[in-house]
C-alpha cells in the first residue's frame, strides 16, 4: 500500500496562515511513498504583510525576550529533533529521502549531527566566543575595558537564501537568527524543501510567540520581482549557494543592507608518515571514508581529496585499500543516495580515465564499489594541483612525498578552502595548521570529524553571530 | 612511414565496400562479421585496450556479437593515446570544450582511418543532406582545416565541399574570425541568381548569425532546394535554442524550407556521423518521425547511467555507440550524452547539462570557471 504524506513547502506563523494560498501541488513518489508537497501562491503583498508582521512581532516579543529564554526554546528543539520517536523526526526521515534522493540512514545521520551541536552548551559557547558576554544582547552591561557600557543589537529582519540540499542545515540560520533576536525570513532550496518548514513547527510546538517571527517560503531563485523586493527590506541578508548564485544575488542587494555569504567551497585531508601506522590502519580507514560518506560528499565540509604521506609504515595504496573496505562497509551501513544520470556518467568516466593510467603502468590505482557508482577511490602520486571530486562518495587520494609541498596547489584556490582533516603527528602539525589558516582554510579537524563542527566554529571563517549584531558603547559611566 | 599491414588494408577495403553499399539497408549479419574482426584486429594491436577487455572477463575469440565488446568511455582520449597504429598516425583530431590541451581528448587517425571517414562523410551526405543529388554552393560557417587542423568538423565540411559542392564553395571563418560580409554577399548573390546554397557549420555560429540578422533588420529569401546542416550544439557560446525554434529560424533569417535544416551528431571519438531523417524523408515522401538514424555500418545502444548495461525500450539513458569505421582506434564508445531510441533511430539530448549543484560544496564545474578566472 502506498503511504501519503502531505507537506508545505513553506512556513507563515499562525497569525497570517489563512493568508497564503496554494499555487500548485508537487507530487514526488516511489513504489512505496507519495508525498504531495504544497507549493505557495507568492506575491508582493503577501511578502509586504509578512515582513511588516515579522517585524511587529519581533519588536513586540522577541527583541525583548532574555537571551536566557531563547537558548532555553533552541535547546528544547534540538532535543525534540534528537528524540527518535519525535514524529516530526519521523516524517522527516520518510519524506526527505524521496525528496533529496539521499539514503534515509544519510539523512538520519545528518540530523543527530546537526541537532547534536545544537544544544544549550553550544549555544553559550558560541555565544560567548563571539559576544564575549551573551547579556550584552539583553541590556547595557558594564565593560570593564571600555570603561562604559555596551550593548549588542540584532538587525530587525533577517533574510535568508537557503540553495543547498543538506538536510537539517537551514535550522543553523533560525537559530542564530532567534539568538541575536532577529526575526527571520527564508527561501527554502527546491532540492530539500521541507526541513525548514518542520523545524519551525518545533519552535511553533515550544513558543508559538518565537514561531511568529520567521517564515520560510519558496519560489524559484533568481525570481526578478521577488529577491530584490525582498532585499530591499531586509536589515541583513545571510546567503548560502554556488559562486554564480551568490553573485547574482548580491547585485540584488541595496548596499545598507548587511550581507554575509556562505558560498560553495571545499574540503580536504591530510595525512602524515607518523600517522600511517599499521595498528590505526583500520581506524584512520573508517575515518576517512566517513568523511568522504556523510551527505554523499555534498556538503563543502567533505573532502575532494586526501593527501597521504609517503615513508610511514603503511604506503599509501596500501592506506587506499584499507579505504576501499571502509568504503564499501559503511555503503552497506549508510548508502549513497540516489544520483543524476549526468554524475554518473562523469564518474564512470572519470573511473575509466584512471583506470588506462592504471593499465598504462602510472602510479595509479582504482578501487570501486562492486556494483554501480556507489563509491570510488582513486590513487595517484600528487599532480601539483587540486583538482575536484565529482562528489557522491568519489574520494581521489594523493601520494606526496611531503607533506608541505601541497601547499603550492592550494594556494590558488585559498578562499574556497573551508576545512581540512588533519593527522601529522609530529612536531611539523603547527607549523603545518598555521601555513594551512594562512591559506584560508576556515576548519581544521582530525578524520572523521569533518562533517561534524561545532555549533562554535567560524562558518566559513566568519563569525556567524558577531557579523550579524551591531554594538552601541556608552562612554560615560557615572550617568548611565 | 610503413605502409599499413595488408591485414588491415584489406578490412579496410571490406569495410568502405560494405560502407559503399550505402544507408538504404538493413544488414545485422555484415555489420557483426565486420565488428567482431574489427575488435580481434584492437584486442591484438592496442595493448592497453587489450588489458582492458580482459579485465572484464573478454576475450577477442570467445565472443559472438558486437554487442559484448566493451566500450572505450569518451573520457580516456584525454590521458591515452589508443590509436591502432600511434605510428602512422597523419592527422590527430581533438575535441574542444576545454582550454587546457592536456584536458582534450585526442584521437589519432592513420591513413586507412582517414579512408573510411571520408567513406562515411560521402555515403551518408548523400543520403541525409543531398538525397535528391543537388549540387550548390556549399557556406562553411567553421574554419577551415588549415586554420584549424584538429578539428574534426573542419576536417568533414572541408570533405562535404570537395565532393558536393560547387567551386566557389568556402570557408566563412578565417584567422580574423567570422567573415560575416562574405556570407551576406554570398547569400544576396544565391537570391540574384537563383542559385540554391548549402549552408553549413557550428550550430552556435548559426545562432549567432541569426542575432546578427535581427539586429541589422536582414532576411534573405534563398531559393528552393537550399539547406542548413548543423552540429555541435551550443556550448555556451550563442544562445540555447531548441530544435524548432532553430529550424524556424532558419526559415524566418534565410528563407529556409521547412525540411531543409539537418542536424547532425558528430564526435571527435567517433569517425562515423549521425545525421538527422529530416531531409531524407521529405523527398522519399515518409511521414515518419524525424530521428537521429544509424547508417548500416554503426549500431547505437541506450545504457543505463549507473550499471552501464543496455535499457530496453524507449527508456533514457547514456548513448553508446559502435562504429566499423572506428577501426584506426576503438569501435565501441561510451559516451555522455543522455538519449534513446525511437522507432527509426535514436535521439540525442546532449550531454546532461551542468548539473545543479546539490550539496554546498564547490563542483568541478565551478572550479572550471575559478581557474578561468571568471
Amino acid at each position: 500500500m502506498m503511504e501519503n504524506f502531505e507537506l508545505e513547502a513553506f512556513y507563515v506563523p499562525p497569525g497570517l496562515r489563512d493568508r497564503v494560498k496554494i499555487a500548485r501541488t508537487l507530487v514526488y513518489e516511489d513504489g512505496a511513498t507519495r508525498i504531495l508537497l504544497k507549493i505557495p501562491s507568492i506575491d508582493r503583498t503577501l511578502i509586504q504583510s509578512l515582513i511588516h508582521h515579522l517585524r511587529e512581532k519581533r519588536g513586540t516579543y522577541l527583541a525583548d525576550l532574555p537571551i536566557e529564554t531563547i537558548v532555553q526554546v533552541l535547546d528544547e528543539a534540538s532535543r525534540r529533533w534528537l528524540d527518535k520517536n519525535y514524529p516530526l523526526r519521523k516524517l522527516a526521515l520518510k519524506t526527505i529521502p524521496l525528496i533529496t534522493g539521499f539514503s534515509p540512514e544519510v539523512v538520519e545521520a545528518s540530523i543527530d549531527a546537526e541537532m547534536e551541536s545544537s544544544l544549550r552548551e553550544d549555544m553559550w559557547r558560541a555565544l560567548s566566543l563571539e559576544i564575549g558576554n551573551p547579556l550584552y544582547l539583553n541590556d547595557f552591561q558594564y565593560s570593564p575595558q571600555l570603561g562604559g557600557y555596551s550593548r549588542a543589537f540584532g538587525p530587525e529582519l533577517i533574510v535568508s537564501i537557503f540553495s543547498e540540499n543538506i538536510p537539517a542545515l537551514p535550522h543553523l540560520l533560525f537559530m542564530r537568527s532567534a539568538l541575536v533576536k532577529s526575526a527571520c525570513l527564508g527561501k527554502v532550496a527546491r532540492g530539500e524543501p521541507t526541513f525548514a518548514p518542520l523545524y519551525l513547527k518545533t519552535m511553533e510546538e515550544i513558543d508559538p510567540e518565537m514561531a511568529e517571527c520567521v517564515a520560510v517560503l519558496y519560489w524559484q531563485g533568481g525570481e526578478e520581482e521577488i529577491e530584490p523586493f525582498l532585499f530591499g527590506q531586509a536589515d541583513a541578508v545571510v546567503l548560502f549557494g554556488g559562486v554564480e548564485t551568490c553573485r547574482s544575488l548580491l547585485e540584488k542587494i541595496p548596499r545598507r543592507v548587511k550581507t554575509l555569504v556562505h558560498g560553495h567551497r571545499l574540503g580536504f585531508g591530510v595525512i602524515g608518515r607518523q600517522r600511517m601506522r599499521r595498528q590505526d590502519l583500520e581506524r584512520l580507514a573508517e575515518e576517512v571514508a566517513l568523511d568522504c560518506s556523510m551527505f554523499d560528499q555534498q556538503a563543502c565540509l567533505a573532502p575532494h581529496v586526501y593527501y597521504l604521506e609517503k615513508g610511514g609504515e603503511v604506503s599509501p595504496k596500501e592506506f587506499c585499500q584499507a579505504v576501499a573496505v571502509a568504503m564499501e562497509r559503511l555503503n552497506q551501513r549508510m548508502p549513497r543516495g540516489r544520483i543524476t544520470p549526468h554524475e554518473a556518467s562523469t564518474i564512470h568516466q572519470l573511473r575509466a580515465a584512471y583506470e588506462f593510467r592504471e593499465l598504462n603502468g602510472e602510479e595509479v590505482l582504482v578501487l570501486t564499489s562492486p556494483s554501480g557508482t556507489d563509491w570510488t577511490v582513486v590513487y595517484e602520486k600528487d599532480p601539483g594541483a587540486f583538482s575536484p571530486s565529482p562528489l557522491n562518495r568519489f574520494l581521489r587520494i594523493y601520494g606526496v612525498e611531503d607533506i608541505f609541498r601541497i601547499l603550492s596547489s592550494l594556494k590558488p584556490i585559498g578562499p574556497f578552502l573551508q576545512n581540512a582533516a588533519v593527522a601529522i603527528g609530529d612536531k611539523r602539525e603547527k607549523e603545518f595548521i598555521g601555513t594551512l589558516g594562512e591559506l584560508g582554510v576556515a576548519r581544521i579537524t582530525s578524520p572523521g570529524k569533518m562533517s561534524v563542527p561545532s555549533m562554535m566554529w567560524h562558518h566559513d571563517g566568519i563569525s556567524p553571530l558577531a557579523s550579524l549584531v551591531h554594538w552601541c558603547d556608552v562612554e560615560k559611566k557615572d550617568e548611565f | 612511414m610503413s605502409e599499413l599491414p595488408q591485414e588491415v588494408l584489406e578490412l579496410d577495403q571490406k569495410i568502405i565496400d560494405f560502407i559503399r553499399k550505402g544507408t538504404d539497408r538493413k544488414d545485422d549479419e555484415g555489420f557483426n562479421s565486420l565488428a567482431l574482426e574489427v575488435f580481434r584486429l584492437q584486442f591484438k594491436s592496442i595493448p592497453l585496450y587489450r588489458r582492458y577487455c580482459e579485465k572484464r572477463g573478454i576475450k577477442s575469440e570467445k565472443i559472438s556479437s558486437w554487442e559484448e565488446i566493451p566500450a572505450l568511455p569518451t573520457d580516456v582520449f584525454k590521458v591515452m593515446e589508443l590509436s591502432m597504429f600511434p605510428s602512422q598516425t597523419v592527422r590527430t583530431f581533438m575535441t574542444s570544450g576545454t582550454t587546457k590541451p592536456e584536458e582534450r581528448g585526442k584521437v589519432g587517425y592513420d591513413e586507412g582511418g582517414l579512408r573510411l571517414m571520408d567513406a562515411t562523410i560521402e555515403e551518408a551526405a548523400s543520403s541525409f543532406l543531398f538525397p535528391d543529388g543537388m549540387k550548390t554552393k556549399i557556406l562553411i560557417i567553421a574554419p577551415s582545416p588549415e586554420i584549424a587542423p584538429h578539428m574534426i568538423m573542419a576536417y568533414g565540411m572541408n570533405r562535404l565541399k570537395e565532393r558536393f559542392g560547387l567551386p566557389q564553395s568556402c570557408f566563412l571563418v578565417g584567422r580574423e574570425g567570422f567573415k560575416v560580409e562574405t556570407l551576406l554577399k554570398e547569400l544576396r548573390s544565391s537570391e540574384e541568381e537563383d542559385m540554391p546554397v548549402t549552408l553549413c557549420g557550428g550550430s552556435f555560429g548559426f545562432v549567432n548569425f541569426f542575432d546578427y540578422c535581427r539586429e541589422k533588420e536582414l532576411r534573405f529569401k534563398l531559393p528552393p532546394g537550399s539547406r542548413t546542416l548543423d552540429a555541435g550544439g551550443f556550448k555556451g557560446r550563442s544562445r540555447e535554442v531548441k530544435r524548432e525554434e532553430f529550424v524556424r529560424e532558419c526559415e524566418e533569417a534565410l528563407g529556409i524550407q521547412k525540411n531543409y535544416s539537418v542536424n547532425l551528431l558528430g564526435m571527435t571519438e567517433i569517425s562515423s556521423q549521425f545525421y538527422d531523417s529530416t531531409l531524407r524523408n521529405f523527398h522519399k515522401g515518409l511521414h515518419a518521425e524525424v530521428a537521429k538514424i544509424n547508417p548500416p555500418w554503426t549500431k547505437t545502444v541506450v545504457v543505463d547511467p549507473e550499471s552501464l548495461k543496455p535499457l530496453p525500450g524507449v527508456e533514457t539513458g547514456l548513448l553508446k555507440h559502435y562504429d566499423l569505421a572506428n577501426r584506426g582506434h576503438i569501435l565501441a564508445i561510451q559516451t555522455d550524452d543522455l538519449g534513446r531510441m525511437t522507432p527509426e533511430g535514436f535521439e540525442v539530448f546532449g550531454r546532461s547539462k551542468e548539473s545543479e549543484a546539490k550539496g554546498c560544496s564547490l563542483t568541478i564545474d565551478e572550479m572550471t570557471r575559478i581557474e578561468k578566472g571568471r
